[in-house]
């Protein structure tokens, strides 16, 4: 039967070429979106592992003044955890939760070499993100002795760097003067938010004297409003003349983020679901006239005994061995990307997305073939001998 | 005559309203989304309000430093003071304005909080860029000068801010992060998309918290330099490199490992490539993905065209045959498939054009892109309709044709 199919298929491939050709590329437009959508969907369903709700960001700037500047910063923060608005509040890097900013680096231990996000915390970062800690605990006051930086690390790192071992109270050199010590380990830290990519990251403890890190995150108690924010403005500006001061909220932070990942991914669905109407509509179209045409055969196929099951599923089998035919160039192209580890995705995000096109266009096809093949088995064979 | 052939391309087309429907489908849709598409790449890329020399300027947005194996770099926009030695100086160029790149702050106002973007300027800048005051005027070199506190808003930001009804606020005071400033004059705002020009508030460059008085290579700023016409465009670039290579070592060498200064002043569009794509390799694969999307995205319908215009064509050939039987010459017939093709697919374009007017009239009015201007593009329009014409004579009449030249048996056989 199967042999037949492809024997009847073969013999016309030239009137099939077109057919051939329409699926192949559906094929294609459908991998290309399905793996932007699968990569997407595959980092959203990792939880980001921190609370953002009541947390506002503040950008402080020290612009042109150089004077003392870490005890003022210093002061700034004493000054904002006296609120009793402010449940705690912590300084960072500039690369907070949302932000567009990315600093990153590389570290390497036992000779296995690993890229990493960085980001520079006091000691009350994770109580006010809620970070909660697999093992160890945060690094604290009195944790930065002589040459060794204390650092907490996430899962991904973890697994990464020490492979099997564990990462508890390992150094990690980093020149001849200072090295790097694991105090606590926590499991996922996604930053840019639920569309990011669970990399590897580390939290270094910052220096006391520190200049450079001036973004202080702080947790706010429910109910407060704008006009906090504006006197907490008013109060920071008055310490600090001249510096610049930028409040955002993590949420609103949060959304432009999902926008920008979320835009695109839209703007391309919406474009391929059209084609592949398209495409469906004109696939039907062509069918139904094969069909049409095909009477007589159909016709005689039925006189000879074959039942109306027999009759649809030839025609339901005849498009499907096009598909196959398609899929199978389509493929060809398909897992050059796993293979190439192309843009450097995991080739998960590709085979899965390859089967479920596969799927998709074999669903597409059988709808599109299923009303030609039933009108056409319900031919009866006195009325199509008949016409001829 | 032609009202004739009309009349025979209408009753075809009512004859079987599926497969009209599947070809209008297939010509308005792909005609839609190309001319949503070239409109919002028009308004990214093209020369609008209030950017309005785009077309004769070249920006300098990017300042990159790398070692000499390319391996590690750092790259930004330039400090004030590099860009007024380097850029502010070129001989060859019409006008060089300086603004820093797009901040943020807040701005409070009876309890409610206004987000701000900040964006600090020189005085060319307003010739430079073509906003349209609405009231008051621009600051020039005295304002800037004597680091006078004074601003430029949006109108936007006037109706937030000062809430008057749109009566005149300039003279009035606002204060943004403890320090007052002047109200100077109100524009018409730019769309974010042009983050050049966008801002809520503009201030002279001398106004606090600008920095630039910074030293070095990077910074905030970024310069755009106008020529007097687009032919002398490649003077300006060349003399500009020629600038830049002159520069002595010793003021590149800023960072201990990061030897090599590489900035470009460059068209609008090339200046955008070159952001995520410096090199010509990675250029050339940026233009071979967009290439391969868009010849997919319009193959797809391209293919499904022909693909349903060379089935239906064999439903044709009694009609064919009983015409010729009748006495039709081949060009008669040949006119009756060709009109028939140009009728439909223009019936296609027409429904893409109310369809794309609709689409971007709703993008404009939705307030997803703040004071959008979205048009449609009217070449791109004809060419694309141009396009869909030749596909469609291609899979519509050259069988038909073919077949017109068949004996009248035969025809009439099949």
């Amino acid at each position: 039967m199967l042999q037949h199919l492809f024997k009847l298929i073969w013999n016309k491939k030239g009137t099939h070429s077109l057919l051939i050709i329409e699926i192949f590329a559906s094929f294609l437009v459908l991998f290309g979106v399905l793996s932007l959508i699968v990569f997407n969907a595959r980092n959203y369903l990792q939880p980001i592992g921190f609370e953002y709700a009541q947390v506002w960001n503040i950008d402080l700037a020290s612009n042109q003044d150089t004077v003392d500047v870490s005890r003022k910063l210093a002061n700034v923060m004493q000054r904002i955890r006296s609120y009793k608005e402010v449940e705690t509040a912590t300084r960072m890097s500039s690369n907070t939760p949302f932000s567009a900013n990315q600093v990153s680096g590389s570290m390497t231990y036992n000779k296995v070499t690993v890229g990493a996000d960085f980001y520079y915390t006091d000691p009350d970062f994770n109580k006010t993100l809620d970070l909660p800690l697999l093992k160890g605990r945060w690094y604290r006051e009195g944790d930065r002795v002589a040459k060794f930086i204390p650092i907490v690390i996430n899962k991904k790192l973890e697994d990464k760097l020490f492979l099997n071992e564990t990462s508890l109270n390992k150094v990690i050199k980093i020149d001849d003067k200072s090295s790097y010590k694991v105090v606590g380990v926590i499991d996922k830290f996604k930053a840019k938010g639920e569309f990011m990519s669970d990399n590897p990251g580390l939290f270094e403890m910052l220096a006391k004297d520190d200049t450079w890190n001036s973004n202080v995150l702080i947790k706010t108690k429910g109910g407060t409003d704008a006009n906090f924010e504006a006197k907490l403005v008013k109060d920071i500006a008055m310490m600090l003349p001249g510096w610049g001061i930028e409040v955002s909220y993590l949420k609103e932070s949060r959304l432009n983020r999902h926008n920008l990942t979320l835009v695109p991914v839209i703007i391309f669905l919406i474009i391929s679901a059209f084609l592949l109407t398209n495409v469906a509509l004109g696939l039907f179209g062509i069918l139904n006239l094969n069909i049409s045409r095909r009477k007589n055969e159909i016709g005689l196929r039925r006189a000879m005994g074959a039942t109306e099951g027999k009759v649809a599923i030839q025609f339901l089998g005849e498009i499907w061995v096009i598909a196959t035919f398609s899929l199978i160039i389509g493929l060809l192209f398909a897992v050059q990307f796993p293979l190439m580890n192309v843009f450097d995705l995991d080739s998960e995000i590709y085979i899965t997305s390859i089967f479920a096109s596969i799927a998709v266009i074999y669903i597409i096809v059988t709808l599109c073939a299923w009303l030609p093949s039933k009108q056409a088995s319900r031919i009866h064979p006195a009325v199509a001998l008949h016409e001829e | 005559m032609l009202l004739n052939y009309i009349k025979i391309a209408w009753k075809v087309l009512l004859r079987h309203p599926f497969y009209t429907f599947i070809t209008l489908f297939g010509i308005s849709l792909t005609l839609t989304v190309l001319m949503v598409l070239t409109s919002f790449l028009d308004h990214l890329f093209g020369t609008h309000y209030p950017e309005i020399k785009r077309d004769r300027s070249l920006y300098v947005a990017t300042v990159i430093q790398t070692d000499s194996a390319h391996t590690s770099m750092s790259s930004g926009p330039a400090t004030f003071d590099f860009l007024t030695k380097h850029v502010k100086s070129l001989k060859s160029a019409d006008q060089v304005a300086i603004m820093s790149n797009f901040s943020f702050s807040n701005t409070y106002v009876n309890g409610k909080r206004i987000k701000l973007n900040t964006k600090y300027t020189d005085s060319e800048f307003w010739e430079v860029m073509g906003f349209q005051f609405f009231e008051g005027k621009p600051y020039n070199d005295n304002n800037i000068r004597n680091s006078d506190h004074v601003a430029v808003i949006t109108d936007a930001l006037r109706d937030q801010y000062f809430e008057t009804g749109g009566k005149s606020v300039v003279g009035r005071n606002i204060e943004v992060e403890n320090i007052n400033y002047r109200v100077i004059g109100v524009v018409k705002g730019s769309p974010p998309t042009r983050i050049y020009s966008y801002s809520d508030i503009y201030f002279p460059y001398t106004a606090p918290k600008s920095n630039y008085e910074n030293k070095g290579l990077r910074g905030r700023y970024i310069a755009i330099v106008t020529a007097k016409d687009a032919s002398e465009m490649p003077a300006i670039q060349s003399e500009f490199n020629s600038n830049i290579s002159r520069i002595p070592y010793s003021e590149i060498h800023t960072d201990k490992n990061l030897t090599v200064l590489d900035v470009k002043a460059d068209r609008y569009f090339d200046h955008f490539v070159n952001t995520f794509a410096r090199d010509s390799t990675k250029r050339f694969l940026f233009y071979t993905v967009v290439s391969f999307v868009i010849l997919m995205f319009m193959g797809l319908p391209a293919i499904n065209l022909v693909n349903v215009n060379v089935s239906r064509i064999l439903e044709r050939a009694s009609e064919i045959g009983v015409r010729k039987a009748f006495g039709a010459p081949s060009a008669a017939l040949l006119w009756q498939f060709i009109i028939e093709n140009i009728f439909i697919t223009f019936i296609g374009g027409a429904f893409a054009l109310a369809l794309s007017y609709l689409i971007i009239y709703l993008i404009n009015s939705s307030g997803w892109i703040a004071y959008a201007d979205l048009t449609i593009n009217v070449p791109v329009f004809v060419i694309s309709l141009g396009v869909c014409l030749v596909f469609g004579l291609l899979s519509g009449v050259l069988p038909a044709f073919r077949m017109s030249r068949l004996k009248i048996v035969d025809a009439l056989k099949v």
